[in-house]
């Protein structure tokens, strides 16, 4: 029951700042609507950091018989040519529509930043309600002695610095696509 | 590079410049109404006011301790390899950072929107020491092009149209520009910048929270430009207030719940970012960045250890003060403070910026307290913009004529109402027997013209008081009035209408002859010593012990003297004697009406469409709201709501006289608004209103009545 509710508060929220929501059941899914969404857009390149090996296979033959490009890492070079990202979020805050997402790899700050379209995978049951309920977990991470860069994203990137009328996509990605997937565990 | 008025008279040619830019009116009279009437969309699903004090209070138990945070934050982020700075000074930081750019062998700089930056004037430094830098953040690029400093902290460039934007971007870029499509303009934007971010050896951001016991920092942003500087050049450089150190996440994730409402409308930004020590970066010979924190205190620490001026520290610059301000949306942010813009400017520009770039702006506070209602970490604003003008004064080392004068006149009650008496004669050749002075001399006309001139009584109201209120056998209740000087010298009349409706009651009313001016004007003009001594006088005027209640029916004499008072004797470290016992004792005439007389409901229909005026000190000084519109519907009249009817009327007492052509910008749209509603009468409960309201609706000759609301109910029948 509060996990139903967990979706629909997320989703709401999401929506509301214009991220683009999907529930689909598998990651298989998540792949096909990535490579559907780069041809629909007439996009060329993808970018799929921190994926693991098999699914980037998956995606590659994907990739291949649509005619799309799967840029290869580093992707530093490539920066200029990053149509759609596609990468893991580790948790969804379900009262702003935000999204968590561990970024200490340079590969996934790259793509999420610089991508016109991110597409963002989020295992449902990783849906939390609010900021206080991540604490503890953004915590573990900033109380280790190491580097760490996390971002809380929130829909695509917004200003509003011309006559206070909001525009989308100034600098980060112009779309942001959150795919909420269904049975999957932790 | 920023140019602040240093004295008033190229101020006021500022102001008056201001003032005939359309544009900026109407745009940032746009986003006052619109800011405000969005607010409470934004809050509905969370308790702003007990979080804002949770902030506070959480906020002021760490201000004593910034250093102590600032070692631990060090320690922490070291262990992640990041290199933590700290600068006694704008000079010393802006060093640090253009050695840490020459050793790093650094060219091209970008940087995103950091205020603290903007203060130390950082730009300007690298730009002469030979680094290109470029600002990312939109409206900070703007500005940069446009060579000037923010004149908003949220929204850097909200003073210049689509228009003025397309201009700069087609000299910058010598291409066409459809300046009418903003997403165009925002797409310019990016395809710009981009190379920027990639070229750049170094990036320069600020933040929004230091978190001391992991060494993070916390950055909130929407466009996306932070994220790129941090990640695609190889050197990080984050400049940073000692004021923005929280001791852990949860502090920040609070503080988190507010900053973007309060600042955008939005429950979070796009962005927000935590970032910890020296992060991965594939373009490095080590693979990581190099990764520098410097931690700004340009007066901070010091201003950590004034019990009064420390709660300046709690700002989080959401900017929320400039966006409610009245004088703001008429004047703009170049005029409404150096590099820090609205209320919390006035007051950081002394310790910042210093008394010469103050001087002017520091007076330019009607007192309306609006920017208070809405701070996210409760600031008492108002109080500290006059604090601060006190400082200022003191700094400068001579007083003021007004100042002097004040002192003067009011420390002498007999004198100051010896003045007052002189003046009915002396008006008389100007209101030609009229109660208002239309036409003022030519040489007061072009200023001060815009409202006709209330006329000072033949007679005073103490001078009547026997005669009108005799001593009642078994009186129900026992009240003195306190009368405030524009009752007492310009509107006797409503005495007699409060008489009557007391009479009634079988209330008995007395008038303490010794009492004086509440001090509030003195306060206003800074004349601590003078409005101290006033307090002490009126408290010794009262006998307080004698009266259930000591009513007043001028709102902002009822503030002051409620809330005021009390922070005066706690400042001056001199405890009154009695004074909670007058204070306890005041209470504002549309509460007493409502509460204490319980004003019964009259079933006749006066067939009148009445609109109301909510006066500063009474909607957000004492929080009265609902009880003087209740009581127009109680009395008989039809309600009719007019538009931002708790927005100032631009009277401010002195304030209009010492900024005429601000009040009266203030007091147009005021008016607009009223007869806008089609009512027949606009009620307000305070004389000050009242008086700026109705020399307003006489000069456009309006059929529209002003009256006190004690008028109205005395006269009900
Ligand atoms: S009290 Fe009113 S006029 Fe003064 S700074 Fe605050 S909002 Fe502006
Ligand atoms: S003083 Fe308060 S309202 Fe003004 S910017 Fe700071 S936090 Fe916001």
């Amino acid at each position: 029951m509060e996990k139903k509710n967990l979706i629909q508060i997320m989703t709401e929220k999401a929506v509301a700042v214009g991220t683009i929501v999907h529930e689909i059941s598998s990651v298989s899914d998540a792949l096909q609507y990535a490579v559907d969404l780069n041809k629909e857009k007439n996009l060329k390149t993808l970018a799929c950091p921190g994926l693991d090996s098999e699914d980037q296979d998956r995606l590659l033959d994907l990739c291949n018989s649509a005619n799309l490009d799967l840029l290869e890492e580093p992707l530093r070079n490539q920066a200029s040519s990053i149509d759609t990202s596609l990468t893991w979020v580790n948790y969804g805050i379900a009262d702003t529509g935000t999204l968590m997402l561990a970024s200490d790899s340079e590969e996934i700050r790259i793509a999420t930043m610089l991508a016109k379209i991110h597409i963002a995978m989020l295992p449902v049951s990783k849906i939390r309600l609010d900021t206080g309920s991540i604490e503890a977990a953004l915590n573990d991470i900033l109380k280790k002695d190491s580097a760490s860069y996390t971002a809380f994203i929130t829909g695509p990137s917004r200003t509003a610095d011309i006559e206070r009328v909001l525009a989308i996509g100034v600098h980060g990605p112009v779309e942001l696509h959150l795919l909420l997937i269904k049975d999957m565990q932790p | 590079m920023i140019k602040t008025a240093q004295d008033m008279k190229s101020y006021k040619k500022k102001i008056r410049q201001a003032l005939g830019d359309s544009f900026l009116r109407s745009a940032l009279d746009e986003f006052n109404t619109a800011y405000r009437e969005n607010r409470p969309n934004v809050y509905k699903d969370i308790d702003f006011n007990s979080l804002r004090d949770i902030i506070a209070e959480n906020k002021d138990s760490l201000i004593p301790f910034l250093e102590v945070l600032f070692e631990e934050f060090r320690l922490n982020a070291q262990k992640a390899g990041a290199i933590v700075h700290r600068a006694k000074d704008a000079r010393q930081a802006n060093e640090i950072i253009a050695r840490i750019a020459k050793e790093n062998k650094v060219k091209k700089i970008i940087k995103s929107k950091s205020m603290t930056a903007e203060e130390t004037f950082l730009n300007d430094y690298l730009e002469k020491q030979g680094f290109i830098v470029t600002e990312t953040d939109l409206g900070e690029w703007i500005i940069q092009l446009k060579h000037e400093g923010p004149s908003h902290m949220v929204m850097p460039a909200i003073h210049l149209s689509r228009y003025q934007v397309g201009e700069l971007f087609e000299k910058q870029t010598d291409l066409k520009v459809d300046a009418q499509n903003i997403d165009k303009l925002v797409k310019v934007a990016r395809r710009e910048l981009r190379p920027r971010f990639l070229e750049a050896d170094m990036g320069i951001t600020g933040a929004n929270f230091a978190i001391a016991d992991s060494g993070t920092l916390g950055m909130v942003t929407n466009e996306g430009n932070m994220r790129l500087t941090t990640t695609l050049p190889r050197v990080h450089v984050a400049l940073v207030g000692f004021d923005k150190l929280v001791s852990d996440l949860g502090s920040a994730l609070r503080i988190l719940k507010l900053l973007p409402r309060n600042a955008t409308g939005q429950a979070i930004t796009s962005y927000v970012t935590w970032i910890k020590g020296a992060n991965q970066s594939l373009n490095t010979p080590f693979g990581k960045k190099e990764m520098h924190v410097v931690f700004l205190d340009n007066g901070r620490l010091s201003l950590s250890k004034d019990p009064l001026f420390c709660t300046s520290l709690r700002c989080i610059r959401c900017g929320a003060c400039a966006n409610v301000c009245p004088i703001y949306s008429k004047v703009g942010g170049h005029r409404y403070g150096h590099v820090y813009i609205g209320a919390i400017g006035l007051i950081l520009t002394l310790f910042f910026h210093g008394k010469d770039n103050d001087r002017a702006i520091v007076r330019n506070c009607i007192n309306c307290q609006a920017c208070k209602e809405v701070c996210p970490v409760s600031i008492d604003l108002p109080h500290l913009i006059k604090k601060t003008y006190a400082r200022v004064i003191k700094e400068e080392g001579k007083t003021p004529v007004k100042n002097f004068l004040l002192a003067k006149v009011m420390k002498n009650r007999k004198l100051f109402h010896f003045i007052l008496r002189s003046a009915y004669l002396a008006q008389q050749p100007l209101s030609k027997g009229r109660p208002l002075i239309r036409h003022l001399p030519a040489f007061l006309e072009k200023d001060h013209g815009f409202r006709s001139l209330p006329t000072i009584a033949k007679i005073p109201l103490r001078d009547l008081w026997q005669t009108l209120s005799p001593k009642l056998e078994n009186p129900s209740l026992r009240i003195a009035l306190f009368a405030g000087c524009a009752m007492d010298f310009i509107y006797p009349d409503h005495g007699k209408d409060l008489l009557k409706l007391l009479k009634k009651a079988n209330i008995q009313v007395d008038f303490p002859l010794d009492q004086t001016c509440c001090g509030l004007p003195a306060m206003m003009a800074a004349e601590e010593k003078t409005a101290k001594e006033l307090a002490v006088k009126n408290i010794q005027a009262f006998e307080a012990e004698s009266y259930d209640y000591i009513l007043t029916l001028c709102a902002s004499c009822a503030s002051h003297l409620t809330h005021n008072y009390e922070k005066i004797f706690r400042e001056a470290k001199e405890p009154a004697m009695d004074l909670k016992l007058f204070t306890d004792k005041i209470i504002d005439f549309s509460s007493f009406m409502d509460r204490v007389y319980k004003f019964p409901q009259t079933d006749q229909n006066m067939n009148k469409q009445v609109t109301y005026h909510a006066p500063c000190h009474l909607c957000r000084g004492l929080h009265v709201t609902d009880e003087p519109r209740a009581l127009i519907q109680k009395a008989g009249y039809t309600y009719v709501p007019s538009k931002d009817e708790d927005v100032c009327c631009g009277f401010g007492g002195s304030y209009s006289v010492d900024f005429p052509e601000i009040s009266s910008e203030i007091l147009k749209k005021k008016l607009d608004n009223v007869e806008a509603s089609g009512a027949d009468i606009l009620v307000t409960d305070c004389p000050g209103c009242v008086m700026q309201l109705s020399g307003g609706l006489d000069k456009r000759q309006s059929h529209i009545k002003v009256l006190h609301l004690v008028e109205l109910l005395a006269n009900k029948k």
